[in-house]
């Protein structure tokens, strides 16, 4: 009996696989090129940023070579003015931009579609109350109170992840406002309520199934304007200094007095402006290839 | 007026046939007969018409045991002598059998049948007997060259015809027809009919008509009295029955009569005839609106209004919901826009009521103030005869549900089509997850839609839009209500998807007895598919009748 109950289990959970796989492939189909390059680049850099020390070459943070050598076979992308590896504090910075990144979007996405929510859910007082904080959020100068809160606050990645989420969840209440309202006139949530659903069980229920879409684009997109206002704060020094996030490093470049006058700039300036570059690319690439499957269907 | 006087009264008449069974065909039966009064005794086969037509004229005495009083005049006919009896069987109450070759001889000539009551009772000379048949032969517009004629060579008119002719011709006081036009074409029907008619007019007799066919019944008689399983279950002047039936059994049989019913589709009266001798209602095994104490307990035949006895435990067809005096106005800017003023509608047990009106006449207003998702301005609305919310009906099992005119807006297409029709259960968490499973697999059944696993599991975004709406109807179903408000359920279908869905409600209607308003701007659809029809005009609402739709 037990074995039989095992065996079909296991059969099952064969089964979930592969289905889990076709459908992985179904959507993976669905990309384009440039879309399944921005995918891999960032799955990447996730492996990288999750793995960690595993992967880097060398320390990076204890001076272990030369100073400023130019890119040769061991240091791949050349020595900093302490003598630590470049490509090694790159690949450990990816983990302070992506887990930021990650964190403020994850923060303001589930803050912002919850705000929006209630609002469209139960729109007069409520609605108005929410939004109006949503609009102020969006109206301050966003920059300006960045630098000086995180300033405020100290130099620490938990504060800047906490005052960009502050700013990020507005924008993506708004939306999602804006669509719960619509789903609001739907006949299915209007026979929910009537049924005696409540917000909880609609907004599990009907609304996230219906807002996921448009929840994925606003999460690449924050996470994008997360890794730049990261690196910002941190190139400007308003970071932790002793994390070599990407920003951490070009702020030690550019202190580096005289760096275009040598031919430093070369690898050690280019190289994490690159790695940014790129990142950012690729998730704009895949934001705008989830916002044309979703909204204009135009995916092949 | 002066007060008609009473001829004949039955008075608790019970008949047992004395077979193996000893079947009962007739309990407690009571009716009064007047001068020229016209009673129609009407129901299913079975029923016991025949019983009642049979024990006045004192035919069974020997094959069932009579109990109960039977007066003609004052005078018990029960204890009448034979010289008595013949009398009254002739001259006082004229009896027309059921038509068949039976009831005549087929060894004697018309005129020789006719003639033998007149001979018995009356001492004419064979001219005056003469003159009298040709009299009778006028008066029922047959031919005299028939006179001569053996029963087997008239048609089936014609011999009804005769058997009229036997029972007038000595002039009685009532005369008792039975089934006159069972197997008649209609030309003839509409020929005996009229016949009926003039000769009770002309000569004032009390007519007593037994019939199942509902028209005949409207045509000749003022009152009638409806049968179910021999007994009494509603009684009352014809116009008033047909119009405004209070017994379910009576507008079961008004609904599956095509000429009193002429624009809605047929529906037999659901369900099987019970067990005879049932401690309860006779009707409880196919009344859509029982109660357990209608099993237990006998209804007893009460007067309701003037003239109408009706026997129904719960008082006659059940108004469901009553609304009054509903307002609502909208405010746009500074405008007012009235959507409803004063609006009372009635709802009965197992009736389809339509209401009809142009786009933004307010029925979508009045609709959802009735199920209680708009907010009334005034008025309120009862159900059960109970003032309540009726928002919270839609939470509980026997309320009242709604369908939806989109099918694609009233099922989320990211359901299964297990979790869209059990959503109402698993909301109010009205049973356990495989209670719910087995409900929702035996409502797919009901709206005829497949009940296998893996169509539970498909997506309602991948069915068509008259299968979506069955889902829909299915998940009103699966609460198992006592009132389905229907918004324009068809206007997106085309018009075979509509056709089956209509169809489709109006027999689960008709199986499971739930009241229905339909809210449509068809007017040809309202008729075809409601007993009553309010007319929405700029917010206010008339009840119309359906032929002038």
């Amino acid at each position: 009996m037990s074995v039989l109950k095992y065996s079909k289990s296991n059969s099952m959970v064969i089964n979930n696989i592969k289905s889990l796989f076709r459908k992985v492939n179904h959507r993976l189909n669905k990309l384009s090129v440039l879309g399944k390059l921005s995918l891999f680049w960032l799955i990447a850099l996730l492996g990288i940023a999750i793995l960690g020390e595993h992967l880097i070459p060398h320390s990076h943070k204890i001076p272990e070579f030369q100073t400023l050598l130019e890119p040769n076979k061991v240091n791949l992308l050349g020595t900093d003015d302490l003598g630590i590896d470049l490509l090694s504090q790159i690949l450990y910075g990816a983990r302070i931009s992506m887990g930021v990144g990650l964190s403020v979007a994850f923060i303001s996405v589930l803050i912002g579609s919850l705000a929006g929510g209630l609002a469209g859910y139960y729109q007069g007082r409520v609605d108005g109350a929410i939004m109006r904080v949503a609009d102020a959020m969006l109206v301050i100068p966003r920059l300006p109170l960045t630098i000086v809160i995180a300033a405020f606050m100290g130099p620490s990645i938990y504060n800047i992840i906490l005052v960009l989420s502050l700013f990020s969840w507005a924008s993506v209440a708004r939306i999602v406002r804006s669509l719960v309202l619509a789903l609001m006139h739907e006949g299915y949530i209007i026979m929910a309520k009537t049924y005696g659903g409540g917000f909880c069980y609609i907004f599990r229920n009907h609304i996230i199934s219906k807002i996921a879409p448009v929840l994925a684009i606003n999460f690449m997109k924050v996470m994008g304007s997360a890794i730049t206002a990261e690196a910002g704060l941190a190139f400007i020094g308003l970071s932790d200094p002793t994390t070599r996030s990407w920003g951490v490093i070009l702020n030690h470049a550019m202190a580096f007095k005289g760096i275009y006058f040598t031919e430093f700039w070369k690898w050690w300036i280019v190289s994490p402006v690159v790695f940014m570059t790129l990142t950012m690319v690729s998730i704009a690439f895949l934001g705008r290839e989830l916002e044309g499957k979703n909204s204009y269907g135009k995916s092949k | 007026m002066e007060k008609a006087n009473k001829l004949l009264s039955i008075k608790n008449l019970k008949v047992t046939y004395k077979d193996s069974f000893d079947y009962t065909a007739l309990k407690d039966f009571c009716l009064d007969v007047y001068e020229k009064d016209s009673i129609g005794i009407v129901g299913e086969s079975g029923s016991g018409k025949t019983t009642v037509a049979m024990s006045l004229m004192r035919l069974i005495d020997n094959q069932a045991i009579t109990n109960g009083e039977i007066e003609y005049q004052g005078d018990s006919i029960m204890k009448y002598n034979d010289a008595k009896l013949s009398e009254y069987r002739g001259i006082q109450v004229g009896f027309c059998p059921q038509n068949s070759l039976e009831a005549l001889n087929p060894l004697m000539t018309i005129q020789e049948q006719i003639t033998e009551g007149i001979k018995r009772h009356f001492d004419h000379d064979s001219v005056t007997i003469k003159e009298k048949v040709e009299s009778l032969f006028e008066k029922v517009g047959l031919s005299n060259d028939f006179m001569k004629a053996y029963p087997h060579q008239l048609s089936g008119g014609m011999r009804q015809k005769v058997l009229i002719a036997i029972a007038i011709s000595l002039n009685p006081k009532i005369l008792l027809v039975d089934e006159p036009t069972s197997s008649l074409d209609i030309d003839s029907r509409i020929e005996i009919v009229n016949l009926i008619r003039l000769l009770k007019e002309e000569n004032e007799i009390a007519l007593i008509v037994i019939s199942h066919d509902m028209e005949v019944i409207a045509q000749l008689c003022d009152r009638c009295a409806l049968l179910y399983q021999g007994e009494l279950v509603e009684c009352g002047i014809t116009k008033e029955i047909f119009s405004y039936p209070e017994h379910p059994y009576t507008r079961g049989l008004i609904s599956a009569s095509l000429e009193v019913n002429p624009y809605q589709d047929l529906w037999g009266i659901p369900g099987e005839i019970g067990l005879h001798d049932v401690p309860g209602c006779s009707f409880y095994s196919r009344c859509t609106q029982r109660t357990t104490k209608c099993k237990f307990e006998k209804p007893r035949l009460l007067s309701i209004s003037s003239g109408r006895l009706v026997a129904c435990n719960r008082g006659g067809i059940v108004k469901v919901l009553k609304a009054k005096e509903l307002n609502k106005t909208y405010n746009i800017g500074k405008k007012k826009i009235k959507a409803c003023v004063n609006a009372n509608i009635e709802l009965r047990a197992g009736e389809i009521v339509s209401i009809v009106g142009p786009s933004g006449s307010g029925k979508t207003t009045l609709v959802s103030m009735l199920c209680g998702i708009l907010e009334k301005d005034k008025g309120e609305i009862e159900v059960f005869d109970e003032i309540l919310n009726t928002l919270n009906m839609h939470r509980s099992f026997h309320g009242m549900q709604m369908v939806f005119q989109d099918p694609y807006s009233s099922i989320n297409g990211d359901f299964t089509i297990e979790k869209a029709v059990s959503e109402p259960l698993i909301i109010n968490k009205l049973c356990s997850k495989d209670e719910s499973y087995v409900y929702v697999k035996k409502a797919l059944l009901d709206v005829g839609l497949s009940d296998e696993d893996c169509f539970l599991k498909t997506r309602t975004g991948s069915l068509s839009g008259g299968q979506r709406q069955r889902v829909a109807i299915a998940r009103a179903m699966i609460m198992k209500p006592k009132i389905l408000i229907a918004d324009e359920i068809s206007s997106m279908l085309d018009p075979s998807t509509k056709a089956n869905i209509l169809r489709l409600m109006k027999e689960l209607q008709n199986r499971n007895g739930f009241s229905m308003i339909y809210v449509t701007h068809d007017l040809q659809l309202a008729r075809k598919i409601s007993n009553r029809v309010y007319d929405v005009n700029k917010g206010r609402v008339r009840e119309k009748t359906i032929c002038f739709l």
